[in-house]
């Protein structure tokens, strides 16, 4: 690299280039950077993004000015920001939903059906993600908030394909 | 998703390929977002780039809250650092930059030493020539100067690659070289060449 230089450079160059810090900076610079990890949370934001998009579109296309035929007692327990996820009602309710919502799902055209399966597997991709950050960061607000977002957007896409079908069902 | 995944893979493939001395597969864990690989980096870099920022800035706290935005810096842009130059040198370029983005700020004060500081206060002429140690001699010298001496007279890039960082012409860069090797010399009490 060097280039130009004189033998009165040599003196310049034989001066060390290593000098050590004073003290380790190291806990700083992991202090500034652990918050904002590079990869994993805009991948898992993108994608709970997508997902509540996608579940939010298809929902409304499937259910537009359609009446409920989700339970009021299992929408209750799914509802609100918080649900306890080991409250039996919550469980309870969440697995008559997903039943139901796989049993309507067989009702749908291969195309909608195909949609909304790509939509849930971009939601649960997501919630995969965020676990596994959640797992190295297990006290952070925003990873369990995206996570409880995921969630209540699988949740809609459950409702929405329940509602949207229920008049096929009536039919029937 | 699984793009980035294996887009990872093979950064670490491409990396693991390579060698030119340089921490490879250490560089690619880092890429892949793993922290203590990245830490160990800092292990190995930070005597340099410490080196570099206190050459560069003349001041010891300018140096390390510089070397500490280096890292956080590289860190954030590993992911775009594209290995067709040597990690220590795409590093060096940040620490470069950092020092310069600091001088420009407002409040940015370096403490730098001034030829008085410098140099002895009283400077007998018949004793011969004064007692200036090389290091004090260059964080004496303006900025300009100094920045190119540290880049090319000790670290060993070439002009264009120093005038490339430093962000001006090659031909501004000679000349600062050999202003600094005026001024240097004139303060070791050499004879300028």
């Amino acid at each position: 690299m060097s280039e130009n230089l004189r033998p009165d450079d040599r003196e310049l160059a034989q001066l060390p280039r290593e000098i050590a810090p004073p003290r380790d900076l190291w806990p700083a610079i992991s202090r500034a950077i652990r918050p904002a990890p590079r990869q994993r949370w805009p991948m898992a934001l993108a994608a709970a993004a997508s997902g509540a998009l996608l579940a939010a579109a298809l929902s409304w296309a499937i259910l537009h000015n359609r009446p409920s035929s989700v339970p009021a007692p299992a929408q209750a327990a799914l509802a609100g920001p918080a649900a306890d996820l080991a409250d039996p009602s919550y469980v309870a309710a969440r697995a008559e939903l997903e039943h139901s919502f796989h049993e309507r799902l067989a009702l749908l055209e291969p195309v909608t059906r195909a949609r909304i399966e790509q939509s849930l597997l971009v939601i649960r991709n997501a919630q995969d993600d965020i676990r596994k950050a959640l797992a190295a960061d297990p006290a952070s607000p925003v990873l369990q908030e995206l996570l409880d977002s995921t969630r209540h957007d699988e949740i809609d896409l459950y409702e929405g394909v329940v509602r949207g079908t229920q008049p096929a069902i009536s039919r029937t | 998703m699984m793009i980035q995944g294996l887009r990872a893979a093979t950064a670490v493939l491409e990396l693991a390929e390579r060698d030119n001395g340089e921490p490879n597969a250490v560089v690619a864990a880092a890429i892949a977002g793993d922290l203590r690989a990245f830490e160990r980096l800092y292990r190995q870099f930070a005597p340099t780039v410490y080196g570099l920022c206190l050459r560069l800035t003349g001041e010891r706290t300018a140096a390390e809250d510089c070397t500490q935005e280096t890292f956080v810096a590289a860190w954030r842009a590993l992911p775009s650092f594209e290995r067709r130059s040597r990690f220590a040198t795409w590093l060096h370029r940040i620490a470069v930059n950092t020092v310069l983005n600091r001088r420009r700020r407002p409040s940015a004060i370096y403490e730098v030493a001034t030829p008085g500081d410098a140099m002895p206060d009283a400077v007998d002429r018949a004793a011969g020539p004064p007692p200036v140690d090389l290091e004090r001699a260059i964080a004496a010298l303006p900025e300009g100067a100094r920045q190119v001496l540290v880049l090319v007279g000790i670290y060993g890039y070439t002009h264009g690659e120093a005038a490339a960082m430093l962000g001006v012409a090659e031909g501004t860069c000679k000349a600062q070289l050999h202003r600094a090797r005026g001024l240097i010399a004139s303060a070791m009490g050499r004879e300028v060449s």
